[in-house]
């Protein structure tokens, strides 16, 4: 009986497995194929298009612009995000369900209104400008929007649920007591955070920079309507080479030089993560 | 209930213990009152039980006294002094959590290094000071473990040595036995005092178990709706409960409905209900004629096979054999059912005992009967 | 043959719908003939599900699936599945048109097979396919914020380059407009790079490089005041309260067309037919130029809107047009160039 069970236990993952070898698995091999041909049509079998790509030096720009804005997102959603989950743990039930509405509406709504939205807070006569003309502070506009300052500050709301809610879910679990055992040992509110809490919480932390970072990195939409078209990343390289030239080989090479960049960040992150993850559980 | 102090000499006796005052503490969360007026005085070197049923206050009592939780009146002194004004970090207590609430990434040696860590003292002196207090706990060989490899009761130690090691004033044991098993628990409950003992640590133990109550403190103060019902020796309690809630709270009794007849010199000669009159030690507020509760501990019945004034009739039930002990059930003719509990001996008892009367030796006590 | 390669094709574009976030209508089960069109999403989709479609279930009974795709979007699908088109009738700018005319993805057009042939001007309809709508391009500004300028050159210089939101070759109205302007410093239709040189001479003055799709936007909210769009555009933003107005360059304005072809292999050839004429004749062209769709119509009956450059077709047949065959094999390498002379 033992083994006809194994039998129809591997049998539950086959559709799941399936899903993912038709949806992931073979879209990304057909990339990879389409890679390899030098001409538009796909009738010239080659290595042209990644010795034209990387023969540039500009794409190094694009690549490093690209995970530097990762980076950057990720660095801006941490130094806010982690302060806000603290607050967060200690709010009474119904302040928590309001902060938390609050934390998951970008979510909620279309990328498109959140970008245009930013554009009206970021804009030459938007408010952050209105505010600061009103009060005085400047007496030209900011150039606010077209700018990296600009993006970064749009993505860091933008992704803010990707880094808060991995990290408020972890860091829910850990036990309220291990803060008031810290403080009964004599530990201030600083030693208690950095020797207890971020620890504990470093899975959650890791997965919300793996998530900011995936998602920033490759933000298609904010990144040219808030960034402008002047800060190129690899996206808008892709979209293009695949929408507007048409050459699939040259937008292949660059969306593989995208997921490749991507997610060796993201393989450092989560072995990192693996790390951590051991202390908690298991 | 303020209790006067004792004579000094018993601090002197144990130099470390200090004494913890609390008074008129109040907590309230929202509208609720989790503590109403609580006011102990402990002795140094003194173990306390918190004993009563969940939501009671006894936790947030001890979180008062620990500075997690801040009341709305009152004022916790240790030696005299207030300590309200301090935070959590700044009071020097040792508290042990019911599920320890160790580091779980930290290794034990550096779960007990933690609070010396705080205190900024010198690593070698750390070294020497988590060497000593692994070995007060018997965990020298564990020093590398980490919280998840080890037993319940090894952590229960680990958990203790790291609330010994800052040298403590005061010990505070949230229920830290009840995840243990059985026989587990009554080890730790013996090593738990013997540590105390040795350090003469003052102490209060939150429990929601009498019989742990019972066999750690020194004295108990029963706990009820955020009131303290009874502060006293465990013994007091159990032989002379205060209220019925204290009495029906500790140990296990039969309650017999009846009338006070005649009031003389402290002495009540009650009518019961179920038949019988009886002479017994009367409180203080009792009018003659009122209504009370006769409270008697299993153990202090006895069946006999004769009726007599004394005596009333009853109609048993089953007798279980429990250990040492057997239980007989009882019903009386006004409905109450009866526990009585005797001796097992090598023969059968007799059948036919269709009387029940106060043991010779019976301290039953008299309440009034709520209304 | 036909019935039963139609759901393959039919359960295919459903899904491409879906992918492009569009519902489609349940299929009537007993309509006379089915069609199915691309459209672009946006404005042309709207206009077409609002318009069209019911226009032609009435005239033809024919019921009328939209495929939102954009241009390359359309030659891609249509590349892609080698004969078996995935829908009947193209609607295509000028690039991408010859892209799929290169490619053979057409059949064969019959221009006589309209009854409204004789009121489209004869440079409109060709063996390739019909135009069905018109874009003139020129250069919009807010007239609350600078004065007008006269032609492609005043972009470049204050008060209005500081104000200027540029875009890049990847739509048809940039890529015009961007070689328009090489023209007025020394270049031609297949060379831009005196445009790119001064462009990049001011670009720490110029407002903003977008998207084309977010100049609007840009635009609506005073980020830039002066670009290079279409009056379509203009009309659109106009319809919403802001301040915009379109000014014909000195050297002219820029006219193309937009046009639909019928798709090699299609099994609905005579309806795809009665789809076109229906297209381009005066009823739907006219109602295509009303707000909030403002488009420009090819049918010399129709009534033209108010507000434009021109008094009639024949005025805009004679604007600047250029020729996407030679703008085509380029246009890769400029956006290219585009890329690098403006990244920062």
């Amino acid at each position: 009986m033992r083994p006809l069970l194994k039998f129809s236990e591997w049998q539950l993952a086959l559709p799941l497995g399936l899903a993912f070898v038709a949806l992931f698995l073979a879209p990304l091999m057909l990339l990879v194929g389409v890679s390899f041909f030098d001409d538009e049509k796909l009738t010239q079998p080659g290595v042209a298009s990644w010795a034209k790509y990387y023969g540039d030096p500009f794409t190094y720009k694009v690549i490093a612009d690209t995970l530097l804005l990762g980076v950057k997102t990720v660095c801006t959603t941490v130094l806010i995000g982690y302060p806000l989950a603290l607050v967060y743990l200690d709010l009474p039930a119904r302040w928590q369900r309001v902060l938390l509405f609050i934390i998951v509406m970008p979510l909620l709504l279309s990328v498109v209104v959140r970008t245009f939205a930013w554009i009206v807070v970021l804009g030459r006569e938007g408010l952050v400008n209105q505010l600061l003309l009103s009060l005085g502070v400047i007496s030209e506009p900011l150039r606010l929007l077209q700018t990296e300052l600009g993006l970064v500050i749009s993505l860091t709301q933008i992704e803010m649920p990707l880094m808060l809610l991995p990290l408020i879910s972890v860091m829910s679990r850990l036990d309220p007591n291990l803060r008031d055992a810290s403080a009964a040992l004599g530990a201030s509110r600083w030693r208690t955070l950095f020797t207890v809490i971020v620890p504990l919480s470093m899975p959650g932390l890791v997965a919300g920079c793996l998530l900011v970072f995936a998602s920033s990195t490759t933000a298609f939409i904010s990144q040219t309507v808030i960034g402008g078209v002047r800060l190129i990343y690899l996206p808008l390289v892709i979209w293009q080479q695949a929408l507007i030239v048409f050459h699939w080989p040259q937008a292949a090479v660059a969306s593989l030089s995208l997921v490749v960049s991507v997610l060796s960040v993201i393989a450092a992150l989560s072995w990192l993560g693996r790390r951590s993850t051991g202390y908690v559980h298991g | 209930m303020q209790q006067q102090r004792q004579s000094s000499t018993v601090a002197t006796a144990r130099p470390a213990g200090r004494t913890l005052d609390v008074e008129d503490v109040t907590v309230r969360y929202g509208l609720a009152l989790a503590v109403d007026g609580v006011s102990l005085s402990i002795e140094p070197g003194e173990v306390v039980a918190l004993l009563g049923p969940s939501g009671c206050g006894k936790t947030t009592l001890l979180r008062v006294v620990a500075g997690f939780v801040r009341q709305a009146a009152g004022r916790v002194r240790v030696d005299g002094a207030p300590i309200d004004h301090l935070p959590a970090n700044r009071r020097n207590v040792g508290i042990v959590f019911q599920n320890y609430a160790l580091f779980p990434h930290m290794t034990v040696a550096e779960n007990v290094a933690y609070g010396l860590r705080a205190r900024g003292m010198k690593s070698a002196d750390i070294e020497a000071r988590v060497a000593r207090f692994l070995g007060i706990v018997q965990l020298e060989g564990f020093r590398e473990r980490l919280p998840r490899q080890l037993s319940g009761g090894q952590q229960q130690r680990v958990a203790l040595a790291r609330a010994l090691a800052v040298e403590p004033s005061i010990l505070l044991l949230d229920e830290p036995f009840a995840a243990l098993d059985r026989n587990l628990r009554l080890d730790m409950q013996i090593e738990v005092k013997r540590l105390q003992r040795v350090l003469g640590l003052t102490t209060i133990l939150v429990t929601h178990d009498q019989d742990e109550a019972m066999s750690v403190a020194d004295r108990i103060a029963v706990m009820n709706q955020g009131r303290v019902e009874q502060f006293d020796t465990p013994l007091t309690i159990y032989d002379r409960p205060n209220t019925l809630f204290v009495n029906g709270f500790i140990g296990t009794t039969n309650l017999l409905g009846g009338h006070i007849a005649a009031l003389a010199d402290g002495h009540a000669t009650v009518t019961l209900d179920a038949g019988a009159t009886l002479q017994v030690a009367a409180p203080a507020g009792l009018a003659s004629g009122a209504p009370v509760l006769l409270s008697v501990r299993p153990e202090q019945l006895t069946l006999s096979a004769e009726g007599g004034p004394q005596r009333w009739p009853i109609e048993p039930g089953l007798s279980l054999p429990l250990g040492s002990q057997l239980v007989h059930e009882a019903r009386t003719s006004d409905g109450v059912f009866l526990k009585i509990v005797e001796p097992r001996r090598p023969v059968p008892p007799p059948t036919g005992r269709s009387y029940c009367a106060l043991a010779p030796d019976a301290r039953p006590s008299l309440f009034p009967r709520p209304t | 043959m036909t019935s039963l390669r139609s759901p393959t094709r039919r359960s295919l574009l459903a899904g491409t719908a879906a992918l492009g976030g569009a519902s489609l209508l349940p299929r009537v089960a007993f309509a006379k003939g089915s069609l199915i069109a691309t459209t672009y999403p946006g404005t042309w989709e709207d206009a077409y599900r609002t318009v069209v479609m019911p226009a032609l279930k009435k005239k033809d009974d024919i019921d009328l699936e939209l495929a939102p795709l954009f241009a390359m979007d359309q030659v891609g699908k249509a590349k892609a599945a080698r004969g078996a088109p995935p829908f009947d009738v193209f609607v295509l700018d000028p690039g991408p048109r010859i892209v799929a005319l290169e490619g053979g993805l057409f059949e064969k057009f019959d221009g006589k097979k309209l009854t409204n042939l004789g009121k489209i001007p004869p440079s409109l309809v060709d063996d390739a396919g019909v135009c069905v709508g018109a874009q003139v391009v020129g250069i919009a500004y807010n007239p609350k914020k600078v004065p007008a300028p006269k032609g492609w050159k005043d972009l470049l210089v204050e008060p209005w380059v500081s104000r200027l939101g540029l875009t890049g070759f990847q739509t048809t109205f940039g890529t015009s407009s961007l070689i328009e302007l090489s023209k007025q410093f020394g270049g031609s239709l297949t060379n831009v790079e005196p445009a790119l040189a001064e462009l990049k001479k001011v670009l720490p003055k110029v407002a903003a490089v977008g998207l084309p799709a977010a100049m609007p936007g840009l635009f609506q909210q005073g980020q830039c005041d002066v670009m290079y769009t279409n009056t379509q555009t203009v009309a659109t933003l106009r319809g919403k309260g802001i301040d915009i107005a379109f000014v014909k360059p000195e050297s002219g304005a820029i006219a193309f067309f937009t046009t639909m072809h019928i798709a090699k292999g299609t099994a609905e050839l005579a309806n795809a037919y009665k789809y076109l004429d229906l297209v381009v004749s005066k009823e739907i062209q006219e109602a295509l130029t009303k707000p909030p769709y403002n488009f420009l119509p090819i049918n010399k009956d129709a009534v033209l809107p108010p507000d434009l450059p021109m008094k009639s077709l024949d005025e805009m047949t004679g604007y600047v047009q250029h020729d996407w065959a030679k703008i085509n094999p380029l246009r890769a390498s400029w956006i290219e160039k585009f890329n690098k002379e403006m990244a920062k």
